[in-house]
């Protein structure tokens, strides 16, 4: 008897430690899947960001793009104290706000109407969508030219605006879609069901549950024209800081200052993606309208 | 002042018909349960008393309103789903504020009335739990809350205790009673569960392809079924094909596969003449059995006093299924399969290879024509 308690509880804990061992390969077994990814992550962003970083704090030189071994905040308080570069920074994140709020909002409409469809329609909206990224983000921006140069829109501000905006939405569609696809429309009914009208049965109820993909949508069109590039270089006079990061590092050879105003631009960055994270998961939940 | 009139409902979707001319009055206060088959389009009925589906034709008045082209947030109807498609970004408290949110009350009142409500369905301990983390019955119980929150003049319930194990289904099924009597309601409740419609239901409507067959209180559609698929639906039944042999104004006998004439007491000259093709329905409660068969006694008919005939046949047990509660036996009795009944607290125990006699009264026999219509006599 007192054989077969020894037996039950040695069985026990030997399961116990099997279990154990089985959590810890399950969790490696992860980490090994993600091996490759952490590689690829640490050789193109993370080692390329402390050379960026290791430039931005040296001095400049007259003869070379920067002077190699020095250290200097130089670079910084040019960055910081130029009314010129603040102008470039205002401008980029005018432009990625505007384009932002743009492609959630028509992108979330662009996404019920996907979801609410079905055969043929469906197929089309959702081909319609994918139809841009086979051109070449150049050759689409450049089409812009003659459509916009007509109606005046070239250059200037709103013609940048809706190319960066044509860039943007596909992914911004996407990634609301992806996420809305596995919402049931059965608590869209319940809502109207209890007195919801159309629109405020989306709101209070598709919205939330779609907020995942709504804030992925808005970081990347927030992150993409922030740094926009080709868009305000083809079709206006404004500078934004991407271009004027090459301007530095290409026309005027200030690496330092260059790498400066980036870091600066990804501390800013982080920042408001901090925000448009706190903000838009609030209304996850219920909410009061104002 | 709630009371549902449909009149000639229909809903077409391109060729085929889900719901074909259904007309009922619904009562004030009265708990109608739509019964039906799935794809017999009892749900969509509820769905276009909801509001949730356009009627292709006909009228719905809830009161004394005519709702048909009203949508679903105009109606003061309210639905409990099959599903109970809880909002899963809302706590329990904000899913059963949630209709008073809409009628525009404000936040400290829709949380005390939703409150008020949990309490109701003994869920008050659950006010701030995440739905989706709720069991079945906890997650109807919500919903329920949810939809008598708003004081609905109507509460429409599509299934929504068909995802419940039995237990608590039974359960549910009482609470839910209860509730009505209490609020005065009128509930329209869609099931295709007959036990259900039976406890819950003061009057059933049962639908079957699209079209409403029969509406009557639940012992009224038992008892005098309009054809043969209520009889079959509503229960287990022995189907027996048979031919009319001789008709005459007390009796009407028909010859079937069972090896002998089954008589039915007729009170008036018979609808059906020589060679009318028949069913017969003999449902188990009425057949009682006797393992000890005394030979010769097949062939009396004794005629009761009250004008009705026994009937009675030999048969082998084929086998015996335990049903918990019953044990039905499977009896072959001439070319014929017949299943009867008995309660498994019976001690005479029956076996394969048994020979038993079966007995009933001819007038506990209901007879349908061959497309299905009840036949009287």
């Amino acid at each position: 008897m007192a054989l077969l308690t020894n037996t039950a509880s040695l069985s026990g804990s030997l399961g116990s430690i099997r279990e154990s061992l089985l959590d810890q390969s399950s969790s490696n077994r992860a980490l090994l899947l993600m091996a490759p990814l952490i590689a690829f992550e640490l050789l193109i962003f993370v080692i390329p960001f402390f050379i960026l970083l290791r430039i931005s704090v040296a001095g400049s030189s007259t003869d070379h793009v920067f002077a190699e071994g020095t250290w200097s905040l130089e670079a910084y308080r040019e960055v910081l104290t130029s009314d010129l570069l603040w102008s470039i920074i205002g401008y980029s994140f005018q432009l990625g706000a505007i384009v932002t709020v743009l492609a959630v909002v028509i992108g979330l409409f662009y996404a019920y109407a996907i979801w609410r469809s079905t055969g043929l329609l469906k197929s089309l909206l959702l081909f319609s969508v994918v139809l841009p990224l086979l051109t070449t983000l150049v050759i689409r921006t450049y089409a812009f030219d003659p459509l916009l140069v007509p109606a005046g829109l070239v250059p200037g501000t709103v013609g940048v605006v809706v190319a960066q905006l044509y860039i943007v939405l596909p992914y911004a569609v996407l990634a609301i879609y992806s996420v809305m696809a596995t919402t049931d429309w059965d608590v869209v009914e319940a809502a109207r069901d209890l007195g919801a009208s159309r629109p405020r049965s989306v709101l209070e109820v598709v919205v939330p549950q779609v907020m995942p993909g709504i804030i992925v949508a808005a970081v990347v069109s927030f992150a993409w024209s922030v740094g926009a590039y080709a868009a305000p270089e083809l079709l206006s006079n404004d500078i934004t800081f991407a271009m004027h990061v090459e301007g530095l590092m290409l026309s005027d050879m200030r690496y330092p200052e260059a790498a400066a105003l980036a870091v600066v631009m990804l501390g800013l960055m982080g920042v408001c993606i901090a925000g448009i994270f706190t903000v838009l998961n609030r209304f996850g939940g219920d909410f009061e309208l104002a | 002042m709630s009371e549902i009139t449909l009149q000639g409902l229909e809903k077409r979707y391109g060729e085929t018909t889900a719901v074909e001319e259904v007309s009922i009055d619904i009562d004030d206060g009265e708990l109608l349960c739509l019964l039906g088959p799935s794809g017999s389009g009892k749900s969509t009925t509820l769905r276009m008393l909801a509001g949730l589906e356009t009627p292709t034709e006909g009228e719905i008045r809830i009161g004394n309103t005519d709702v048909t082209d009203q949508p679903a947030y105009e109606r003061n109807t309210s639905t409990v789903f099959q599903d109970w498609a809880l909002f899963p970004h809302k706590t329990v408290l904000e899913n059963v504020a949630f209709g008073l949110k809409m009628r525009g009350v404000s936040t400290d009142e829709r949380h005390e009335r939703a409150r008020a409500m949990l309490e109701r369905v003994q869920m008050a301990s659950h006010e701030e739990d995440d739905p989706t983390n709720l069991s079945g019955g906890q997650k109807q119980r919500v919903a329920l809350a949810r939809s008598l929150a708003v004081n609905p003049d109507v509460l429409l319930l599509d299934e929504p205790l068909s995802n419940l194990d039995k237990r608590l289904r039974e359960d549910m099924q009482i609470e839910l009673r209860e509730i009505h009597e209490d609020l005065e309601e009128t509930f329209v409740h869609v099931t295709h569960d007959q036990d259900e419609a039976f406890t819950l239901a003061d009057r059933i409507g049962i639908m079957n392809e699209g079209e409403l067959i029969q509406v009557g209180e639940p012992d009224e559609v038992y008892e005098n079924p309009k054809n043969r698929f209520i009889e079959g639906f509503l229960g287990d039944t022995n189907f027996i094909d048979g031919e009319v042999a001789r008709a005459s104004e007390d009796a009407v006998h028909v010859e079937t596969g069972l090896g002998s004439e089954i008589v039915l007491p007729a009170e008036r000259e018979p609808a059906v003449t020589e060679g009318t093709e028949l069913t017969l329905s003999l449902r188990p409660e009425t057949l009682s059995i006797d393992g000890s068969t005394t030979s010769g006694s097949e062939h009396e008919r004794p005629m009761m006093a009250d004008g009705s005939a026994m009937n009675a046949v030999v048969g082998t047990v084929e086998n015996v299924l335990y049903r918990g509660s019953t044990v039905r036996c499977s009896v072959s009795v001439g070319g014929e399969s017949v299943f009867v009944e008995r309660s498994a607290g019976n001690t005479e125990t029956l076996t394969a290879g048994d020979e038993i006699r079966i007995e009933w009264n001819g007038a506990d026999v209901l007879a349908f024509h061959a497309d299905g219509e009840r036949v009287t006599f």
